[in-house]
């Protein structure tokens, strides 16, 4: 049970880790037109 | 079947009525109707990714697999999925770059390989793929819907999915919106439902640790008169199974299902970049709950009702015991979650059922017929019904358990398009040739090796995928700017500018007015 929900968990944490990176990502680009606002969560 | 079934299945039939008559006078473009005109916020965009997540093949499909292979189906179908969304940020991140992105997939691929062909070869040929499955993701919407139809009405399920149709047509006929509003709403019911279902399974099995110590000894066939479980069997990571198929299940469902073509589209769809990459992580983590409590009842099933009457699949545990062992109000609120999942996915699948068969097939074979929108969208809304009324007749005599059929589907896809998206969106060397081979190699490997019953299909079929996809590349010349520049580039050359201008025209009449508007203006900040 354990070994399945780690695998389980190990999913939802790439997906944070991987959005999170990616948002900043754009934040660093500074182009207005794919999001960038100057904060990592709003995207206009 | 007491009142309370009816006044929740009312409440809810007339909110999609209103949903569909409001979007329906909204709708006015074709971009509208097929991708909300790219232009979605932040929470429309979770609530209809959510619904179209949760599907009937998990909310019914996972307890089912749940109680019938035990803790084995966390890893291979709900860890396989949210690793599938896992890494759907990174493609939603690229697909939206685009100053003037595409509006189905099928268009995304033309974009990006054959964007100065008149008729891409390219783009029906995805489109064909597209119809085939999407139709097949319906037609187990469809069954989904008529088990839990049959189980609430008593009316027999021959007969039940056409109530579907009803439903479909409220849901699918506004085109995008319509479809938004509705799942926002699904993905709502589906939470509500599944908790108090949940609350009503602890309650009747007496906890957690009494669902844990039955699953831990029982040896109670799935159907009565069956074979014998091994003891502890339910409780091993790789259940029934064995490590070789599950990791097939998981990989298909986690590869395959992040490049499945609804998911695309609907990363075209937000406002920007951020908005799409947001939208996923979200999703994700609003699907926690959902599925902790399908994890709850599909075992906690296994306490209360140790084997399943001999004539019904693995598929009916969801609503049987909800039926049997929750009070009446909470029963009909789960059931009507059931209803919500099914409605909410095959709206979705339908709309690119539809939208593949009219816009990507048929427009693109006549590029030269004049089309309004008010007539496209009229076409559209067609073809949505015919395919909506074609998968119910196909859905009469259902051959195989809705969370199987949907693992056949994202691994057919994520052996054909796997390479082409992911090299396409990250690798400016990919090319057409590359495209056309993986695409072909990888739908014809995975078929071949399905059909010779190889335990990893998706493997065998994306493994070649990958070797035919790089021979294409490498055997062929570089790809021309125009293809990959919009996905890699902030500001992007004259020439790829027009070259997405006159893709939208040729798709789209109305947009040869209002096409250059977005752009003008939108530069670096």
């Amino acid at each position: 049970m354990l070994i399945a929900l780690s695998f389980w968990g190990a999913s939802i944490a790439v997906c944070i880790v991987v959005s999170l990176y990616l948002c900043s990502r754009i934040e660093v680009s500074g182009v207005r037109r794919w999001g960038a606002t100057g904060k990592l969560f709003r995207y206009e | 079947m007491s009142i309370s079934y009816f006044v929740v299945f009312g409440g809810y039939l007339a909110f999609l009525t209103w949903t569909c008559l409001k979007s329906m006078k909204e709708v006015e473009s074709l971009s509208d109707f097929t991708t909300g005109g790219h232009r979605m916020g932040l929470l429309l965009g979770i609530g209809t990714s959510v619904a179209t997540w949760v599907s009937v093949a998990s909310v019914m499909g996972v307890p089912g697999q749940l109680y019938r292979t035990g803790v084995a189906a966390i890893i291979g179908w709900v860890a396989g999925w949210f690793l599938a969304t896992a890494v759907m940020p990174i493609l939603a991140y690229k697909v939206r770059r685009p100053e003037l992105p595409a509006r189905t997939f099928p268009e995304f691929i033309r974009m990006r390989f054959e964007p100065f062909e008149r008729i891409s070869g390219l783009q029906l040929i995805v489109a064909a793929l597209m119809l085939v499955g999407y139709f097949i993701f319906c037609h187990l919407q469809v069954v989904g819907f008529g088990i839990v139809f049959n189980t609430i009405t008593g009316i027999q399920y021959e007969y039940a999915i056409f109530a579907f149709l009803v439903l479909l047509a409220l849901t699918s006929l506004g085109g995008f919106w319509s479809v938004a509003a509705t799942d926002t709403l699904n993905a709502v019911l589906i939470l509500i439902g599944l908790a108090f279902g949940t609350g009503a399974i602890l309650y009747a099995s007496g906890g957690l640790g009494p669902i844990l110590d039955a699953v831990a000894t029982t040896t109670a066939p799935t159907n009565v008169g069956g074979e014998p479980l091994e003891p502890g069997i339910l409780l091993s990571p790789a259940g029934t199974f064995g490590w070789s198929v599950l990791m097939g299940i998981f990989m298909s469902n986690a590869l395959g299902a992040s490049v499945a073509p609804h998911w695309i589209n609907r990363f075209m769809a937000p406002r920007n970049s951020k908005a799409a990459v947001l939208q996923m992580m979200w999703t994700v983590i609003a699907l926690i709950p959902i599925f902790l409590c399908l994890i709850v009842i599909g075992l906690g099933a296994k306490a209360l009702l140790p084997s399943l009457p001999a004539d019904k699949t693995t598929d009916y545990i969801m609503p049987l015991i909800v039926q049997n062992y929750a009070p009446p109000f909470v029963g009909a609120l789960t059931l009507i979650a059931l209803l919500a999942a099914a409605v909410s996915t095959a709206n979705s699948m339908l709309l690119n059922c539809g939208t593949s068969l009219y816009y990507d097939l048929y427009r693109s074979l006549y590029p030269d017929r004049q089309f309004d929108d008010e007539r496209a969208t009229r076409h559209l809304r067609y073809s949505v019904l015919v395919l909506g009324l074609l998968s119910v007749i196909s859905a009469i005599k259902p051959p195989v358990l809705l969370a199987m059929g949907f693992t056949y589907v994202y691994g057919a896809f994520g052996a054909a398009f796997m390479w082409p998206v992911w090299f396409g969106l990250f690798w400016k060397r990919m090319n057409r040739a590359g495209a056309y081979a993986g695409i072909i190699v990888g739908v014809a490997a995975f078929i071949a090796a399905k059909a010779m019953g190889a335990d990893n299909p998706f493997v065998v079929g994306a493994g070649l995928s990958l070797l035919a996809t790089l021979a294409g590349v490498f055997l062929s010349p570089a790809p021309p700017r125009e293809a990959y520049e919009a996905y890699f580039d902030a500001e992007v050359s004259p020439s790829t500018r027009a070259v997405a201008l006159r893709i939208r025209r040729e798709s789209d009449h109305a947009h040869e007015t209002h096409g250059a508007a977005p752009l003008a203006g939108e530069a670096k900040a």
